[in-house]
């Protein structure tokens, strides 16, 4: 009997203590910031065009193959009177997120840091109802950067 | 005879208007309960509960209804049509009965009846034929299997609570309950018989299927239980019988043990204050059924029952020895608060001496080698 | 008056499924229990069900992509399936890994011993009947701990931390004092469990003498990890083949007597306790430094015609990685001893002769994850 009055009194003192649980989706908790949610590429603000220069470093590194990247002829370089020093530009970037497995190795080998991994709740909060609204485009994964709603983390 | 309800005359119209009272306040309690049990029960394990459905989760239990409601009512194609069909009824129809004799305040029941308590104990029994006509009738082994545990384990632990709630007359000299109540006016009968006490609370937990005793319901861990093959409605029955008899033997525990609404205000509060009185009681009792359900893990089948036959029971039989022996020779009361102790202790003891027991291990055959069951 | 000898009532054993879906969540395994009356006569298990082929996928990739199917065969345990990966592929390259890499290393392997006990015990909590109580407290303890891994490496469960070598990137500035946190909080989980199941009498009635299993049988059969612990052998891998720096640190190997559940949970909790302590005196001898060897090669290449075999103390038994090279960056065949499928063996033995209501809390102390029993 005495284990069994010890089991009451250790819940009774959960009991004192506060909830821990949140009320989410009316409560989001902050996300530390190496948060490692889906791929997302980022948007040079001050020249106004991707960082991204459609390499296939990622392409060729990511374990799951989830990429397909185009790449173009730069029409905003120096060369032509522009404003960029990126000789080619990424026409095409599509990202299946159904395969991606978040392992950050894209993000490792890109030599622009021109990919990182969505920090944001926007990032976790994926939910369709195809499979194949997965497929993010190039614009749908430049979006956010654009909008300058992340604040990312590159590993050094 | 209590004056009829509303001053009215004629006995059969006044019964009927209180047993309608008792079914729309039980339908009520019941969905509160449920809502009450699942608060505390998170707070217990520091999470929130319901807090969606309307202020503060209130209307959870009522989406529940609605939903049960809304759900297809199945019935096995082999399943026996009258037992299948009855089995809810006769599972919470008698703790609905058992409501006749259960006064909430002075003067507030349906019937005051002379063996009250004799009248309870009869009619709450009824509902063990329920749940093995649920397990018959199902058409699934399993869930005939959980039946019989059901019934074996409502029959073993009836014996205690029955010998208990006797202990308990016998001190109070009377089966009445309003009776009982009003002989507590100085002293609950908690001081008097505290090793009843604390049978009652067992055998109660295992009447009412709770842990640790849920083995029936809680058979998901290998197999359903004996309502597997019931759905909608007519599940929410066995659910609704389990939270009433909850509640009523709360109310049974805070009128006989406690002193109901006579201790330690009397009669000269008024009623709202004894109905105050009565709730923060059967409260107290409820409140402790959900921190055991909380706290301990489940026995096991066999460990149950031989805890019922070889520990509660023969305590109780001493336990009304001693009753017998100290009221026929008028001793002091007291004798009786001392002998309880004793008998605490001794049930503490017992229940260390088997724990610490080796388990006799069951020899069986080995299977026949290269036998492949698949 | 009985003139002859009562006739010989035939009986038919019970065939139970113990089906792919549980409510008690160890994953998707199947048992078919072969039942006498209340007994246990025979015990098939199925596997399989969570089958993916990640042995055979990690041969398409080379040593940094594999790190990520390597946390998904042991999810609860990730650093640690991480661990013998690397160090598998740090011995047949010859790697040099930096002291500041190793102890981090072995502090996070010892965490996320913590965060997976932590859910053993809310698993068999759940399992000998105890209604949620513990699996809220193991949940809660393991919000903490994840807490923490996603604020190191971004991911909750599949980390991809550690890389051959040292480690993917350096921790935040805060490590000591957040790990230091998450201890206080974590003695008073242990705390928690030590007082709601340890000495309640249901409990041990329920687990005293339920399963046990002898030392030589255990041996036979190839256990390891806690529930080889419990049946009383002294194996240890962090003690017998020290990797990492645990030869530089103290820290006691409980033993259990019987080798029945209760054992085999008590094991578990004196475990927690002796990670803690490896982890204060890892958090004091943690030195300043490089993370990676300075010359690393862009990319790994192992040289041809090796082999190794690398086994560690995962929180499950001894999880081992058996590495053959045949020159390349991607391994010819890689194979994962997993302790879990060997400790599964014990299972018809252990509960033959049992009651069927313990059959399931037989399965539950043995502590099984079945990404790594079906990889």
């Amino acid at each position: 009997m005495k284990g069994i009055m010890k089991s009451l009194a250790v819940t009774m003192s959960t009991f004192m203590r506060r909830p821990v649980t949140r009320n989410y989706p009316t409560v989001h908790r902050e996300l530390p910031e190496r948060d490692r949610a889906f791929p997302l590429l980022l948007w040079d603000q001050d020249i106004d065009e991707p960082f991204c220069t459609g390499c296939h470093a990622c392409e060729r590194a990511c374990p799951v193959e989830c990429m397909t990247v185009l790449m173009k002829d730069n029409p905003n370089h120096e060369a032509q009177g522009g404003t960029s020093k990126r000789r080619k530009i990424v026409d095409e970037f599509w990202i299946d997120y159904g395969r991606c497995m978040r392992c950050n190795i894209c993000v490792e080998v890109c030599n622009f840091e021109a990919i990182a991994m969505n920090n944001t709740w926007r990032g976790h909060e994926m939910s369709v109802y195809d499979r194949a609204d997965l497929v993010m485009d190039l614009p749908q994964l430049m979006s956010q950067s654009k909008a300058k709603e992340i604040d990312e983390w590159v590993a050094d | 005879m209590s004056d009829g309800i509303f001053g009215i005359e004629n006995t059969w119209l006044d019964a009927l208007i209180r047993v309608q009272l008792i079914v729309g306040l039980m339908t009520v309690v019941v969905m509160g309960l449920i809502y009450i049990e699942r608060k505390v029960l998170a707070r217990f394990q520091q999470r929130l509960g319901p807090t969606r459905t309307g202020p503060a989760g209130l209307l959870q239990s009522l989406a529940d209804a609605l939903k049960l409601v809304g759900k297809e009512d199945l019935r096995p194609r082999n399943a026996d049509p009258w037992t299948f069909e009855l089995a809810p009824y006769l599972v919470f129809v008698p703790v609905f009965l058992g409501f006749v004799v259960v006064p909430f305040v002075a003067g507030w029941q349906v019937r005051v009846v002379e063996l009250g308590l004799i009248y309870f104990v009869a009619v709450s029994s009824l509902s063990i034929i329920g749940w093995i006509m649920a397990g018959w009738g199902s058409d699934n082994r399993y869930a005939m299997i959980g039946g019989m545990r059901a019934a074996a384990q409502g029959i073993s632990y009836e014996l205690p609570l029955v010998l208990a709630l006797i202990s308990v007359a016998m001190v109070a000299d009377s089966y009445d309950l309003n009776q009982i109540v009003a002989g507590q006016s100085k002293y609950p009968n908690i001081v008097w018989q505290p090793l009843v006490v604390v049978v009652f609370t067992i055998a109660g937990l295992a009447e009412l299927n709770r842990t640790p005793f849920d083995i029936p319901v809680g058979e998901s861990e290998v197999v359903g239980g004996p309502f597997v093959e019931y759905s909608g409605i007519r599940w929410s029955f066995f659910f609704l019988a389990e939270y009433a008899a909850l509640f009523i033997l709360s109310l049974i525990f805070a009128a006989v043990f406690l002193g109901g609404w006579a201790w330690p205000l009397g009669e000269d509060w008024g009623r709202g204050w004894q109905l105050v009185l009565v709730s923060v009681k059967a409260g107290s009792f409820m409140f402790l059924v959900f921190w055991v359900r909380v706290s301990v893990p489940r026995l096991r089948i066999d460990q149950l029952m031989s805890f019922s036959w070889k520990i509660l029971l023969p305590l109780m039989l001493v336990q009304i020895l001693i009753n017998g022996a100290v009221l026929v020779y008028h001793g002091s009361l007291w004798i009786l608060t001392l002998a309880g102790l004793v008998g605490i202790a001794v049930l503490v003891k017992l229940v260390g001496h088997a724990v610490s027991q080796p388990r006799s291990k069951v020899v069986v055959a080995a299977p026949a080698e290269g036998k492949a069951a698949s | 008056m009985v003139t002859e000898a009562a006739p010989e009532f035939e009986t038919q054993d019970l065939l139970i499924n113990v089906g792919p879906q549980h409510p008690s969540t160890h994953g998707v395994f199947r048992m078919v229990l072969e039942v006498d009356g209340e007994v246990v006569k025979g015990l098939v298990p199925y596997i399989g069900y969570l089958h993916r082929g990640a042995e055979k996928l990690c041969e398409n990739n080379d040593f940094r992509q594999g790190v990520g199917y390597m946390d998904r065969t042991e999810h609860l345990a990730a650093h640690n399936a991480e661990l013998s990966y690397v160090m598998a592929v740090e011995a047949l390259a010859e790697l040099e890994v930096p002291a500041r890499a190793q102890w981090i290393r072995m502090i996070l392997c010892e965490l996320n011993r913590l965060s997976s006990h932590f859910m053993f015990f809310g698993a068999f909590g759940i399992d000998v009947g105890v209604f949620g109580t513990p699996f809220i407290y193991a949940w809660r303890e393991r919000e903490t701990l994840i807490d923490l891994f996603e604020e190191i490496s971004g991911d909750r469960m599949m980390y991809a931390y550690f890389r051959a070598g040292g480690l993917a990137w350096e921790v935040p500035a805060n490590f000591k004092e957040r790990v230091r946190e998450v201890l206080k909080s974590s003695r008073q989980g242990v705390k928690d469990f030590d007082g709601l199941l340890t000495e309640n009498e249901i409990f041990i009635a329920r687990t005293k003498n339920v399963g046990s299993i002898s030392a030589a049988d255990a041996i036979e059969i190839g256990m390891s990890g806690s529930s080889l612990r419990a049946s009383g052998v002294d194996m240890d891998i962090r003690k017998t083949e020290p990797y990492l720096f645990y030869d530089q640190v103290e820290f006691d190997v409980p033993l259990g007597k019987n080798g029945d559940v209760f054992d085999r949970y008590y094991v578990r909790l004196q475990e927690m306790e002796q990670s803690m302590r490896i982890i204060e005196q890892c958090l004091e001898r943690l030195e300043d430094g490089p993370i990676m060897p300075e010359k690393m090669p862009r990319m790994l290449r192992l040289p041809e015609g090796q082999e190794v075999y690398i086994r560690t103390e995962a929180p499950r038994g001894e999880y081992g990685v058996y590495l053959v090279s045949k020159g390349g960056n991607k391994p010819w065949r890689l194979k994962v001893r997993s302790a879990c499928l060997s400790n599964l063996q014990a299972l018809k033995q252990m509960s033959i002769g049992q009651y069927v209501a313990d059959a399931i809390i037989i399965l539950g102390s043995i502590d099984i994850v079945l990404s790594e029993v079906d990889r």
